[in-house]
């Protein structure tokens, strides 16, 4: 017991710990009205961290080499001991980060949490949004299966329909004219190596605004809900008063974690199909194209949103205007109302949004 | 005029989020990849009315067309060029006269029109006995099942009550047949590497179905209860795959619940806290 305390004593002196968890941990204090929807970051963080650790046991088997690739995928889901279960983690918990994001990103919106002076969180977020599809997009071509091949076909396809760049951009994401082994050497590089490296990077910076500039307040359950930044000189967003990071909302974040894990956990036992087509375990054939292609069930509005045109410039271009206005969305949006009651235009629209997105996704799945 | 802005942020906003929810970040794929690039054979009859358009229409709902196996792969000639697509000097037979059709057939199906040939079908071929069209149609040409041996078609011939026995001996294993193929098929929907299974059963499916060119009843009740064993037996690594799937459920539920308590028991914790 003194032998430890002693080694507490020695880092102590040195790191300053117990300041640390003061300043940190007891001593930050979050709003007293803070919500179960600021523990989606914990949650998205949680998966990252799944994520990372089973793509590190799925790269002792797997082979990234086309001959190769599809059987080593075979024999991690069934010859390697809990292969299954690491690869079905792995597949599933991409889709629930997608999944996760989105909820995040929408409770923000729906708390006006975005606004100012919170930017550059927003800015950071939107970021690690589009990250994470696009890691999802590099992951989905390595099983090699016919569902990765032709999916990673029609996705490649589509930037070809870019004036002038188009095709040379196709051509160098593919390595060649059409999709082939250099694809899936160039999409393993993309998905283990760069971007998880970005992904992290973007996170360390998404967490340190929020350190920085501190907590939004929820407009819930408050008589002024307008926001209280003035602008004048940077300030902390202090809340006196409030209730401490540890232990009281850790605990929020383990009880989050822990539903988030029973979801996730009943996917992965008990209907691991659910993301998975049969196309996904027949071996990619560049000579064979199966008859119902559909990108993952996150791309479906957007696959129909882009059938809908009959020009494929024309939706790509609508679209990549819409991704430039919501990422500029807190320099546009400049009101002070936070509370979504407040704004019922914009909860008209929400609510529409989201129906007219699962309509979308629906149409794109039976299309 | 603070109305009036508010109003328009407000616009701006819900924009913004319609925006977010049709459009999800970056495009993806438009295409409809499910359009095959289609030969000229399909491109000029398929357009074309009654006799000459009826064999594509029939072609469509066929195995063949399920498995790729496109008119010129039976007929020859040129799928590519328009003009000489029916060219002798490019390959083309067009429809085999009669006695030529089990060997028009059997380019592929070696083994089917051996036992065909050796039957008392094919030892009729040419003397008013049936061809391979006669049972299994010429252009709809659907997967072979029992289902073949029908008192409507057997009997345009002679008395069905041969074919019957035959059928009711052989029905049993046809039954286990498709059952372990539908087995077969679910498990490797769900990634389980069935490539031994497939083969097996394949192997076995093939030996079957040479019977059914048989029409020596002794032979076929001998044949067909040698497969069943063999088919058991597949059915029986089936049969632990299934076990090993029903243990992997009950692991999740214990980890399902294990992951509910820990969440009640932190919640509680945070109540205590509050």
């Amino acid at each position: 017991m003194i032998f430890v305390k002693r080694i507490y004593e020695w880092i102590e002196v040195r790191l300053g710990v117990k300041e640390l968890v003061a300043k940190e941990l007891t001593g930050y204090l979050l709003p007293r009205n803070i919500n179960f929807w600021y523990s989606m970051g914990s949650i998205i963080l949680f998966i990252f961290a799944v994520q990372v650790v089973t793509g590190m046991l799925l790269l002792v088997y797997y082979v990234p080499d086309a001959d190769k690739a599809f059987s080593s995928v075979t024999a991690i889901m069934n010859r390697v001991p809990f292969g299954w279960l690491i690869r079905t983690c792995h597949a599933i918990g991409s889709s629930m980060m997608v999944l996760f994001l989105l909820l995040h990103m929408l409770s923000v919106m729906f708390m006006g949490s975005y606004k100012r002076p919170r930017e550059l969180n927003w800015l950071s977020g939107f970021i690690l949004f589009t990250l994470v599809q696009v890691i999802c997009l590099t992951g989905y071509l390595l099983p090699w299966s016919q569902l990765s091949f032709w999916a990673t076909t029609v996705a490649t396809n589509s930037i070809g329909a870019i004036p002038l760049v188009g095709q040379f951009i196709v051509e160098f994401l593919r390595g060649g004219k059409l999709v082939g082994p250099p694809t899936l050497g160039r999409f393993f590089t993309l998905h283990v190596a760069v971007i998880p490296v970005l992904i992290a990077s973007v996170v360390g910076v998404h967490l340190f605004f929020l350190e920085r500039i501190g907590v939004s307040t929820p407009p819930f359950g408050l008589d002024n809900t307008k926001n209280r930044w003035r602008g004048d000189a940077f300030r902390y967003d202090e809340h006196t008063g409030g209730i401490p990071f540890f232990p009281n909302y850790i605990l929020q974040d383990m009880t989050s974690i822990a539903i988030y894990f029973t979801l996730f956990a009943a996917v992965v036992f008990f209907c691991p199909g659910i993301f998975f087509p049969n196309d996904a375990f027949i071996q990619a054939n560049p000579f064979q194209t199966p008859a119902h292609i559909k990108p993952e069930w996150y791309f479906l509005a957007n696959y129909q949103t882009l059938k809908l045109f009959p020009n494929e410039f024309i939706g790509l271009s609508i679209q990549g205007a819409a991704m430039t206005f919501l990422a500029l969305l807190p320099f546009i949006d400049w009101g002070n109302e936070k509370h979504p009651l407040k704004r019922p235009l914009f909860m008209v629209c929400a609510i529409g949004g989201i129906l007219l997105y699962i309509g979308l996704s629906i149409w794109g799945h039976y299309s | 005029m603070k109305l009036e802005r508010e109003s328009m942020n407000n616009l701006l906003t819900c924009i913004s989020l319609a925006l977010l929810v049709v459009c999800i970040v970056k495009p993806v794929a438009a295409a409809d990849v499910s359009a095959r690039d289609e030969i000229v054979c399909i491109r000029c009859h398929g357009a074309q009315p009654g006799r000459l358009g009826e064999p594509v229409k029939l072609w469509r709902e066929s195995i063949h067309a399920a498995n790729g196996i496109a008119c010129n792969n039976c007929h020859g000639g040129d799928p590519k060029d328009a003009v000489n697509a029916m060219s002798p000097a490019r390959g083309f037979l067009g429809a085999p006269k009669e006695t030529a059709i089990p060997a028009f057939c059997g380019r592929c199906h070696v083994g089917v029109a051996k036992d065909y040939l050796s039957s008392a079908h094919g030892r009729a071929l040419g003397k008013g006995g049936p061809t391979c069209v006669t049972c299994h149609g010429n252009h709809l040409v659907v997967k072979a099942t029992l289902d073949i041996i029908n008192e409507k078609k057997c009997s345009a011939c002679h008395d069905y009550e041969r074919a019957r026995t035959i059928k009711d001996a052989m029905q049993q294993t046809e039954g286990l047949i498709v059952s372990i193929g539908g087995r077969i098929d679910s498990f490797k929907g769900e990634g389980v590497d069935t490539d031994r299974l497939e083969k097996g059963l394949f192997s076995v499916r093939n030996r079957f179905h040479t019977l059914f060119h048989n029409v020596d009843v002794g032979m076929v009740k001998q044949e067909s209860a040698r497969i069943n064993t063999e088919l058991n037996s597949i059915a029986g690594s089936l049969d632990k795959i299934d076990e090993q799937r029903k243990k992997r459920k009950l692991a999740g539920a214990a980890v399902v619940g294990g992951a509910l308590l820990a969440a009640l028991v932190f919640y509680l914790l945070r109540k205590s806290y509050d």
